[in-house]
């Protein structure tokens, strides 16, 4: 049988974190993929990670982005919620030349490892990460390869 | 006591009974034919590597279907995925390791060349594990299937014994 | 990163050694090392070392074109490869806001499905080999090849497919494949009967794997491990049901979940997902719809608006994620992976202390891992 495609419905659903004090944005999950997003300063990340870790979500994943032309890099925590649709992203960006951002591994100790794999890529430090050694490159490796001025 | 006979003689007399042949060639023909390969599947090739060892293809027709996981009990090494730069020291390791004689396939795209992961700037991969120690048979393909690997396998008998022991099919 | 006290009988000596699993080694299924301090048999700290396989796919994002990444997504996790190109296709469609004609989600659905048979059916043999039983492996191969027969016939490659295009298929199936399927869903479950008499009956299997590597619902939320490691611990989460994508929603299937949260959980909720699999392909050869497998209208010359893009799909192994940075350009500004395998043998460290090796070998067999997709 035939059947017209039809168009995706836009989704963005009530805010089910509304009572928690961080500044979250509806967004529509069928053109983005997510359902709340919301920008934090460098030192809220950890109580961001607090109060979402209280509402019974998962970390999903720690992605950096160079965004070079700006002098900045932006580090985007993912979120997930294991019973219901809920994906949350907090994003913080900090300076270029010093990217610093206290570690979320006290509460998510899932975290150790993405964040040491975001230090390998873009050289961001993790302030107190108990171990921010290489762990996709190589022991030795002092380089950042996925920064955009990287040469091999 | 009977006259001493014509050696050739002996030897026609014999035939039938016992065979004569070189010691290098005997060697030979008993590596060939009992290869047995290190367990060294690094990515993707593995897979094929292994259902080449499975029930379809069955490497045991050809005596090498014992995967040894230590250096020390391989005489093949075939290198199947790609060789990172921080995995070299540890191939290189075991490629000495192996006692001699000893031969290495380069299995799929990666060990011959590095693969599709080849780019320019790229960091990481090593391109083609014959910068590391001599490779005695290539086979390509992303990953090969398991009758490429069989084909390579036969190229390295080969290589040993001077002769192939399965005729090469030609479609008709 | 917590840290017990080595386990002390009298009298005996209070050290610990360490000792170096792989990178090299039969149990590791890829590259992965393992550095374990050890007491006698005890493990009293297991430090993963990744990074012996990492063939910058990220940074290939950065290098490739949209349509020329296809071929990198089979090669994430290779034994799932089809859902891992969903994946990264559904990410770049919902981007470009593209229109995957029915026909076309059909089919995606019919092989993806066909592919997670696949992949644990590869888990089953390789887990078993661990354990210490050979014949399984065969078995496995054996169904397998059957499946690789079929995808082989409409795809041309038996293990890194890069069938999906960008808005829909690279062509269409045919009635052998349809055929062939359906002979396949039949042979398929006799032969689980079989395996369950086989293995999961077996008394030896079940005292190797039975309250073995507890993981908590917790330790599960605090590390984000998805798919059979979740399920296995008592929480139905599967992206296919909490955040359907494609026509998933469709179709009458059940999540497996087993509340004790052990290795034979875990082995229980693959084993179960292989029918469930069954049945949604049934379902879809069913329901096939005819059509056009490509969307229409879709550019030459691809380029995503500005802004970030996710997409996640319920692959064997767990959650797989894409986000795509873009900045209206051909090439991705960033492509992230979010790949399950790394965050379900995060928990390895914590999980495993105080077991005892051969344990905690059948601990990291049943977490399932494709090393490739912890270092991409």
């Amino acid at each position: 049988m035939e059947s017209a495609p039809t168009a995706v419905a836009s989704q963005v659903l009530p805010n089910p974190l509304a009572h928690l004090p961080i500044p979250f944005q509806a967004v529509d999950y069928a053109a983005k993929g997510y359902h709340l997003d919301a920008t934090v300063n460098p030192d809220q990340v950890v109580a961001m990670a607090a109060q979402l870790d209280k509402e019974g979500l998962a970390l999903d994943t720690i992605t950096g982005v160079d965004w070079m032309a700006q002098g900045q890099m932006e580090v985007i925590y993912d979120y997930f919620h294991p019973a219901k649709a809920l994906r949350v992203v907090v994003r913080t960006r900090i300076p270029r030349d010093n990217p610093e951002v206290p570690t979320i591994q006290s509460v998510f100790p899932g975290a150790n490892w993405h964040e040491r794999e975001t230090h390998d890529f873009f050289g961001i430090r993790f302030l107190g990460h108990p171990n921010l050694t290489p762990f996709l490159l190589p022991e030795d490796a002092t380089y950042h390869p996925l920064r955009k001025d990287f040469t091999s | 006591m009977e006259a001493p006979q014509d050696n050739a003689q002996i030897l026609r007399d014999c035939a039938p009974y016992i065979k004569f042949a070189k010691l290098d060639e005997l060697l030979a023909l008993g590596r060939a034919n009992s290869l047995w390969p290190l367990t060294f599947g690094l990515a993707c090739c593995a897979i094929e590597m292994m259902a080449a060892g499975a029930s379809r293809f069955d490497l045991a027709r050809f005596g090498a279907e014992v995967f040894r996981p230590s250096p020390r009990q391989a005489d093949v090494m075939i290198v199947a995925g790609t060789v990172n730069k921080k995995m070299a020291a540890a191939v290189k390791t075991l490629y000495d390791q192996m006692p001699e004689p000893k031969w290495v396939i380069a299995m799929g795209n990666c060990a011959i060349s590095g693969g599709p992961f080849v780019f320019p700037g790229q960091y990481a991969v090593v391109e083609g594990v014959d910068k590391l120690f001599p490779v005695d048979v290539y086979i390509p393909g992303c990953p090969p299937r398991p009758e490429a690997l069989i084909e390579g396998l036969l190229k390295l008998e080969e290589k040993l014994t001077g002769k192939r022991r399965w005729p090469v099919v030609k479609a008709d | 990163m917590i840290v017990k006290e080595p386990i002390s009988t009298p009298g005996a000596p209070n050290e610990t050694f360490v000792i170096n699993i792989g990178p090299q080694h039969p149990a590791t299924h890829g590259v992965l090392r393992v550095k374990m301090t050890m007491d006698g048999e005890y493990i009293v700290r297991a430090e993963p070392v990744c990074g012996y396989i990492h063939r910058m796919q990220e940074k290939m994002g950065e290098n490739r074109t949209y349509a020329q990444f296809l071929p990198n997504t089979s090669r994430i996790d290779y034994l799932s490869a089809m859902t891992y190109t969903h994946g990264f296709v559904g990410a770049v469609e919902r981007a470009a806001k593209l229109q995957v004609p029915p026909r076309a989600e059909y089919i995606r659905v019919i092989t993806s499905e066909l592919n997670r048979i696949s992949s644990h059916l590869v888990w089953w043999g390789a887990f078993l080999l661990d354990l210490g039983g050979f014949t399984p492996l065969l078995y496995a191969f054996d169904d397998r090849e059957k499946i690789l027969d079929l995808l082989e016939g409409i795809t041309g490659s038996r293990l890194t497919y890069s069938y999906y295009r960008i808005g829909g298929l690279y062509n269409d199936v045919d009635d052998d494949f349809i055929k062939g399927t359906r002979a396949f869903v039949a042979q398929m479950r006799p032969r689980l009967r079989m395996y369950r008499s086989l293995v999961t009956e077996n008394i030896i299997f079940r005292k190797r794997l039975i309250g073995i590597g507890p993981i908590s619902k917790e330790m599960c939320r605090k590390y984000g491990a998805t798919g059979p490691v979740i399920r296995g611990s008592g929480v139905p989460y599967d992206v296919r049901r909490v955040e359907p994508y494609s026509v998933y929603p469709e179709f009458d299937f059940i999540i497996p979940t087993f509340e004790e949260g052990d290795s034979m959980a875990r082995y229980l909720v693959r084993m179960e997902e292989i029918a469930q699999c069954l049945r949604i392909i049934e379902q879809a050869l069913d329901k096939l719809p005819s059509g056009p497998v490509m969307a229409e209208k879709v550019p030459r010359v691809l380029k995503l608006p500005a802004g970030d893009y996710c997409y996640a799909v319920e692959a064997a192994r767990g959650r797989f994620a894409v986000r795509i940075v873009s900045d209206n350009k051909e090439i991705p500004y960033r492509v992230k992976l979010r790949t399950p395998s790394l965050s379900n043998l995060s928990l390895f460290e914590e999980a495993s202390q105080g077991m005892l090796l051969p344990d905690a070998l059948a601990l990291m067999g049943s977490l399932d891992l494709v090393i490739p997709d912890i270092d991409r």
